[in-house]
């Protein structure tokens, strides 16, 4: 039985090195362009509103700030070619044997690494666009205080459940927002309109978004969630969404929960939006910032990410951390008799 | 019991593993001291997020069956890509190289898979770098 590869897997091959090409061919496009944005018209819905339906992915090698080594906005096509392709060596590059990176599955045998996948690159050199160097701004002495104090109450680690990481525990990932950030894999989007309302689906890890759109206003300030309460509007073509009322328990780069967030999503093309999103949050910087990230259409319909329901990975990892303090525990009295 | 599973040792060679971005502590789960092979059939395929879990039987020496479960990735992007439960049918014969879980239970993180004359699983490597077909 030969298994080099079975023949039900065969095309698959193909479609993954197609998805290697994919970055390439959609990184050599011009830097966005606001006038030729404008001479796209998006479709619209059977009751009038700009089309923003279908399957999305926010993937993307981008980094959020700017690298240290990098002056200019937006890259040559030529050297985002090369970029991409040292991020996805670096992505799907060996381990090995014995060290802590190497304790993992394979990644790229579950076409979990970005190379093998649609996504959604320009030649943006970091996703913040303001400030223009690319970067964060300073964080304010209240909010430097705060993160301290937040770092100094957290417990170890594995202690227990609750001290594990909110992605550990299957609660929210960053792809959920807002801002809705690229997680490392499974960065796809369902939106679904109605007259009323918007609803975006995020793949990881479960949640769903929706947004009134009928001129409401925000909640009383009481009502706190894991992902604030978000308003939209449309302005021209454009989606804004206002979000406020976070539940502080999720911090986006050490915001407080008094961070408002708001995102525009513009469809400038067939299988393109951009998406923009504004932070503000004076307790924790000294001015708002800016990012942006493409959403590329790609391949519905979205699996369910069920996470609580398999993460057999919490139970073990807390048995292992009980196991680990009881060897050491036990080698310490042993070492403390001899 | 004696169940077939080759303890590595820790600096014996370089094996496939990939650099990722963990959606949990993996070497906190898993003995990055406890390397280990073992060669079974496949049994069940818990294709769960956010990890999936095969099961895997070995038969030892004795010829008693130890069932194992292995640790793999989530399965959405493969199920996207076409891959099903039908694409590894039950019965097919896995090489395991991967890490013993802490706890000391039949359960591994299956750091590579591949069928039993080498070739690996499922589609890794078509990336640069990453050192498949």
């Amino acid at each position: 039985m030969n298994h080099r590869f079975p023949n039900s897997l065969r095309p698959l091959v193909i479609l993954m090195t197609c998805g290697w090409l994919m970055p390439l061919s959609v990184g050599a496009q011009a830097p966005n362009d606001t006038s030729a944005d404008n001479v796209y018209t998006p479709p619209r819905t059977p009751f009038g509103q700009p089309d923003l339906q279908g399957f999305w992915t926010n993937a993307t090698y981008t980094p959020l700030e700017r690298p240290d080594d990098v002056t200019q906005a937006f890259y040559t096509p030529e050297e985002l070619a090369e970029r991409l392709a040292r991020a996805a060596a670096r992505e799907s590059a060996q381990t090995v044997l014995g060290t802590t990176a190497d304790v993992h599955y394979d990644f790229t045998q579950f076409g979990l690494d970005r190379s093998q996948s649609t996504f959604a690159e320009d030649l943006r050199t970091s996703l913040i666009v303001d400030p223009p160097n690319g970067r964060i701004p300073p964080m304010t002495a209240e909010g430097k205080r705060r993160n301290a104090e937040r770092e100094a109450a957290r417990g170890g680690r594995w202690d227990s459940a609750q001290d594990n990481q909110l992605d550990d525990r299957c609660i929210i990932m960053r792809g959920s927002g807002p801002p809705m950030m690229n997680t490392s894999y499974n960065s796809n989007y369902q939106i679904v309109q109605m007259p009323g309302y918007l609803m975006i689906l995020v793949e990881m890890i479960h949640d769903v978004r929706i947004i009134p759109l009928d001129g409401r206003p925000q909640p009383h300030s009481r009502l706190r969630q894991w992902m604030g309460t978000s308003r939209g509007r449309w302005e021209g073509d454009t989606l804004v969404v206002e979000t406020t009322n976070f539940n502080g328990k999720n911090p986006f780069w050490g915001s407080s929960e008094n961070m408002r967030v708001i995102e525009r999503f513009t469809r400038v093309a067939e299988d393109s939006i951009r998406y923009t999103f504004t932070v503000e949050d004076e307790s924790t910087w000294v001015r708002p910032w800016t990012g942006e990230l493409q959403m590329k259409a790609t391949q519905g319909p979205l699996f369910e990410h069920a996470c609580h329901e398999g993460n057999y990975g919490l139970y073990n990892t807390l048995v292992g951390a009980r196991l680990e303090e009881q060897r050491a525990a036990e080698e310490a009295k042993r070492v403390e008799q001899d | 019991m004696r169940v077939q599973l080759a303890i590595v040792a820790a600096a014996a060679s370089v094996m496939a593993g990939t650099r990722v971005l963990a959606h949990h502590a993996f070497a906190a789960e898993f003995d990055v001291n406890r390397p280990m092979t073992l060669e079974g059939t496949l049994k069940h395929w818990e294709m769960i997020n956010p990890h999936s879990w095969f099961h895997i039987d070995v038969e030892g020496t004795d010829g008693e069956i130890v069932t194992w479960l292995i640790e793999g990735g989530s399965p959405n992007q493969l199920i996207r890509m076409g891959v099903t439960k039908n694409s590894v049918p039950l019965g097919t014969r896995l090489i395991v190289r991967g890490y013993l879980s802490r706890d000391g239970t039949n359960k591994a993180v299956g750091t590579d898979l591949t069928f039993s004359d080498g070739s690996r699983l499922f589609l890794g490597g078509s990336a640069p770098g990453a050192g498949g077909p």
